[in-house]
């Protein structure tokens, strides 16, 4: 029962940490709030039920990331790099607008109404989890979730390009004097963000529902997450994904009543323990 | 040579003297005419939609009041929206309150919880500042939507009100009729500006300026940084209590709709589109959006256009939010900016 909420809390954690850590990364090399996360991991659910629903699931956690990454492309060249002189505000309110367009977008292709997408044969089974029976798809997300951070960790600790990121989220016109191109690199951090958010999104849905709302509600979610892990923190965004998902199952066991409140309410104790969230607050 | 010197600044003094004084006169005049505006507007529909737009401008006043004083963004300005509207239906509908001890019950009791937010969350750099009170704002609408608290708030219902007796002389009919209503509104539009008038311009509006542009350097001087920003959020969080109130006394309604974040949308677009120019630019602001927003209310896409006026009023202001900031302190001279 125990190893059942703890691995319910750990599937939670994994889809988060993919969000959150893509939100964190953009927040600590661009210094961006991008709002209109919750938007691409939205768009990558739907990418993923489509192709998912015509062709095959495997085909789908592939597409939706590479749409992402490409849509990433665009997101950089129309949105941020026109807007690279303004206040962070600024740029948080236009990825706010385009949030809410690109869900009256999908609202108009899809519709309103909530689908689902079916786990792939061979993971919608169920295995067995010290005496348990656990769904196969949830071990899935906890170990996508754990490989996630690793690659992301390893790729930002021993790579040259991950230093280059650390380098340039620490001192921007430092990396730019030693000869590190950081327009390349917040390319490439906000591909790397958005399609993670998309993974995230074809992930979400065998195990959450693909509704217009989705981006709205993990957007708030991932927010808080940020926060409490310190803003712009990676490791922060790790722990706090795997607080807020041990949180939030805790309290779905513990007080069913209120649970929807146990995130906000961790929020508060975090900031007032902590004003600065647990993380430093830059790439690590 | 210094003859010539004295007689420019004295033209300079004489005639900031005059613009001193003009925009005040101005606006008591405004003011005044404000309240024959249901004699000629005659269409109870459009004045409602007009009813509409004040209460959405004086959550604009509010939100724009801290924008550009203090750059902070209530991105969770939905709380005092909803907040009121909820206390003033439980206490009418639970405790048979009424209506004057059930909106003073509702404004106290949202200010004692904006303060004591305030107290947590004013420290806060400006993004975390605006991500929290969104947490605090969805964190009520998920208060609202609770199961177990479906008798007290009515759940996706929400909670229709039944006022007991008259709201300062207006029975409940009264205040959903627009031209009733108009006048309420009109008092608590001048009134707002009023104090966001004068907290502009005094010391407070400066000190919290001088805070807003380098509170490092506030601090150094000896100035205390924390009790001005939070005077100013419990400021704005009254105004824009005030709003939510209205919209309960108009439509006497709690839905969790209330409490929806696209509404910061709304608002902050409103806020903008005044820009940090005038007090009375947020108030024009809520009444252009809301007859725009109508356009859109047929065809049932109010976020599509929220989210496309966003957009658009962001890049249409080249400089953003804290240009309008300067491009005003340079209007002025270079003086002290009153924005």
């Amino acid at each position: 029962m125990i190893a059942v909420q703890i691995a319910n809390a750990l599937a939670l954690a994994s889809l988060l940490t993919l969000l959150a850590s893509g939100l964190a990364l953009i927040y600590g090399l661009r210094d961006i709030m991008n709002f209109g996360h919750g938007a691409f991991y939205m768009i990558g659910a739907y990418i993923g039920h489509s192709v998912a629903a015509r062709t095959n699931f495997w085909l789908a956690v592939i597409a939706a990331p590479a749409a992402l990454a490409l849509l990433g492309v665009v997101f950089e060249y129309l949105v941020l790099r026109p807007l690279r002189h303004r206040g962070a505000i600024d740029v948080a309110l236009v990825t706010f607008g385009l949030s809410l367009i690109v869900q009256q977008v999908i609202v108009y292709l899809y519709g309103g109404a909530s689908l689902s997408v079916s786990a792939p044969a061979s993971l919608s089974g169920s295995a067995s989890l010290w005496g348990a029976t656990y769904p196969t798809y949830r071990l899935f997300l906890i170990f996508v979730g754990i490989g996630g951070c690793l690659l992301l960790t390893a790729w930002l600790r021993w790579t040259r390009v991950g230093m280059y990121v650390r380098a340039a989220s620490q001192r921007p016109e430092v990396a730019r004097m030693m000869g590190v191109n950081t327009n390349r690199l917040g390319l490439l951090v906000v591909c790397l963000s958005t399609a993670s958010a998309g993974l995230a999104g074809v992930l979400a849905g065998p195990y959450l529902s693909v509704d217009p709302s989705m981006g709205g509600t993990i957007l708030i979610s991932c927010l808080i997450i940020v926060v409490i892990g310190g803003v712009g923190s990676i490791g922060g965004a790790v722990a706090a994904s795997v607080l807020f998902g041990f949180i939030q199952v805790i309290g779905a066991v513990l007080l069913p009543g209120i649970a929807v409140l146990t995130p906000y309410m961790l929020l508060i104790v975090v900031l007032i323990w902590r004003p600065g969230g647990l993380g430093g607050g830059r790439l690590e | 040579m210094s003859a010539p010197v004295d007689v420019s600044a004295a033209l300079v003094a004489k005639s900031m003297a005059v613009s001193r004084w003009s925009a005040p006169a101005a606006l008591v005049i405004l003011a005044a005419l404000g309240f024959a505006v249901p004699l000629w507007l005659r269409s109870s529909f459009y004045l409602g939609l007009a009813n509409q737009g004040l209460i959405l401008g004086v959550l604009a006043l509010a939100a724009g009041f801290l924008m550009h004083q203090c750059r902070m963004v209530i991105f969770g300005v939905a709380a005092f929206y909803g907040a009121p509207a909820y206390l003033f239906a439980i206490a009418s509908l639970n405790w048979s309150w009424s209506p004057n001890a059930a909106a003073l019950f509702a404004i106290l009791g949202t200010m004692l919880a904006s303060l004591a937010m305030g107290f947590a969350i004013v420290r806060a750099k400006p993004l975390a500042f605006a991500m929290l009170t969104l947490a605090i704002g969805q964190m009520l609408r998920q208060l609202v939507l609770i199961t177990g608290l479906r008798p007290i708030t009515g759940g996706e219902d929400g909670l229709n009100i039944v006022f007991n007796g008259a709201f300062l002389g207006l029975s409940q009919s009264a205040l959903a009729t627009p031209a009733r209503f108009w006048p309420v509104a009109w008092t608590v539009v001048c009134a707002v500006v009023l104090m966001v008038f004068v907290a502009t311009r005094s010391r407070f509006g400066r000190i919290l300026r001088a805070t807003r542009d380098n509170e490092e350097r506030m601090r150094f001087s000896g100035y205390d940084t924390f009790a001005p920003r939070l005077a100013a959020f419990a400021l704005a969080s009254f105004i824009a209590t005030l709003g939510g109130l209205l919209q309960v006394l108009n439509s006497s309604f709690a839905s969790p709709e209330l409490l929806d974040f696209s509404l910061a949308g709304n608002v902050l677009v409103s806020a903008l589109i005044g820009g940090g120019a005038s007090v009375v630019g947020p108030i024009v602001g809520g009444v252009a959006f809301t007859l725009g927003l109508d356009q859109f209310a047929a065809s049932g896409h109010l976020e599509l256009f929220t989210g496309v006026a966003i957009v658009i009023v962001i890049a249409a202001l080249p400089d953003g939010v804290e240009g309008i900031v300067a491009r005003l302190a340079r209007r002025r001279g270079g003086g002290d900016a009153q924005n």
